[in-house]
């Protein structure tokens, strides 16, 4: 059953890995259009990606703690 | 109640979490000291170098985004970061590493959230009552409620990673230790064939889980903050340029 619990919990990271994806794809299209930004774009990525993965992190707490501690 | 006094019993992590605080400390008294000794007309070298270069980064970092009006911010930011990232990579070290423990990433998010409200508090004074009954006095219990939001997601977030990342770790050394035991075991008996494949594969992973992972989540964490209290302070620049707006009214008047 905490297996189960754990199985459900991880479907959280679907939307975090589609807007995960909007944001990578994004700052391409911006780096394309602007290639001298690609500095300040890719930092700019890389934090946006990490607070989107938050989610993400969120649903995998929950489903550590479904199966150690459930 | 006295046999329970004297013999605490403290987790792993307050431990690393000590020792931690220990080397920060150490580090900071040489930079001191050093700083100090030395001759301000010449170029600073190596330890001193880097703390210079950090204390620079920080007290820029706090101008960006507080603004002038709350000078000297730069050094709460950087214990917060310094010590955040020092207790991010102590997990390499092989002990546990602090943030795994969730009292460290609460502690550090109620710091923030008392900050936060503490200078909303100085900078507003009353007027800090009001943001609870907006935009009716009937969403109190809400607004009580979301009041708690930024600490949870602070503390949550860290502790997420870092289990996360630790628990993954420990999967992976379990599963390279069998696959090692699986294909040398005929080769080498008893326990020290296990120890094959890991230190391969191992140090990636470690790069991303714990290097990589702690570089982020302090960023986060500390850019976070520095916004909250940011919003908090109402803006110097705002004022000005009504003041500016004003005179300029005036001088076609007259």
């Amino acid at each position: 059953m905490n297996i189960i619990a754990a199985a459900i919990a991880i479907w959280g990271v679907i939307p975090s890995a589609i807007g995960e994806a909007w944001v990578c794809s994004r700052a391409i299209d911006g780096i394309s259009r602007n290639p001298e930004a690609a500095k300040t774009l890719r930092n700019s990525m890389i934090l946006a990606c990490a607070l989107v993965e938050t989610t993400a992190i969120y649903s995998l707490l929950v489903s550590i703690l479904c199966i150690f501690l459930g | 109640m006295f046999d329970n006094f004297f013999k605490l019993k403290i987790s792993a992590e307050v431990i690393s979490s000590l020792i931690v605080m220990g080397i920060i400390i150490i580090l900071s008294v040489v930079i001191g000291i050093m700083a100090h000794f030395h001759d301000p007309l010449k170029k600073p070298k190596g330890l001193l170098f880097l703390a210079e270069m950090g204390v620079e980064f920080f007290d820029n970092f706090a101008k960006d985004l507080i603004g002038t009006r709350l000078s000297g911010f730069g050094g709460f930011i950087m214990a917060i970061a310094v010590y955040l990232f020092f207790s991010f990579i102590f997990g390499l070290t092989g002990l546990p590493s602090p943030v795994t423990n969730m009292a460290i990433p609460l502690s550090l998010g109620l710091i923030s959230f008392f900050t936060i409200h503490f200078i909303s508090l100085r900078y507003k004074k009353w007027r800090y009552f009001k943001r609870y009954v907006e935009p009716f006095p009937v969403f109190l219990p809400i607004n009580l409620l979301s009041m708690w939001a930024p600490l949870l997601s602070l503390t949550l977030r860290l502790f997420g990673n870092a289990l996360s990342g630790y628990v993954l770790m420990n999967i992976v050394y379990y599963a390279l230790e069998n696959l090692s035991t699986m294909i040398f075991g005929t080769l080498i008996p008893g326990e020290w064939s296990g120890i094959f494949i890991a230190p391969l594969v191992a140090p990636i992973l470690h790069l991303y889980f714990d290097l990589f992972s702690a570089f982020i989540q302090t960023t986060i964490f500390i850019s976070l903050t520095t916004i909250f209290i940011g919003q908090e302070i109402p803006d110097e620049d705002e004022v000005l340029s009504s003041d500016v707006k004003l005179l300029r009214k005036g001088g076609k008047n007259i």
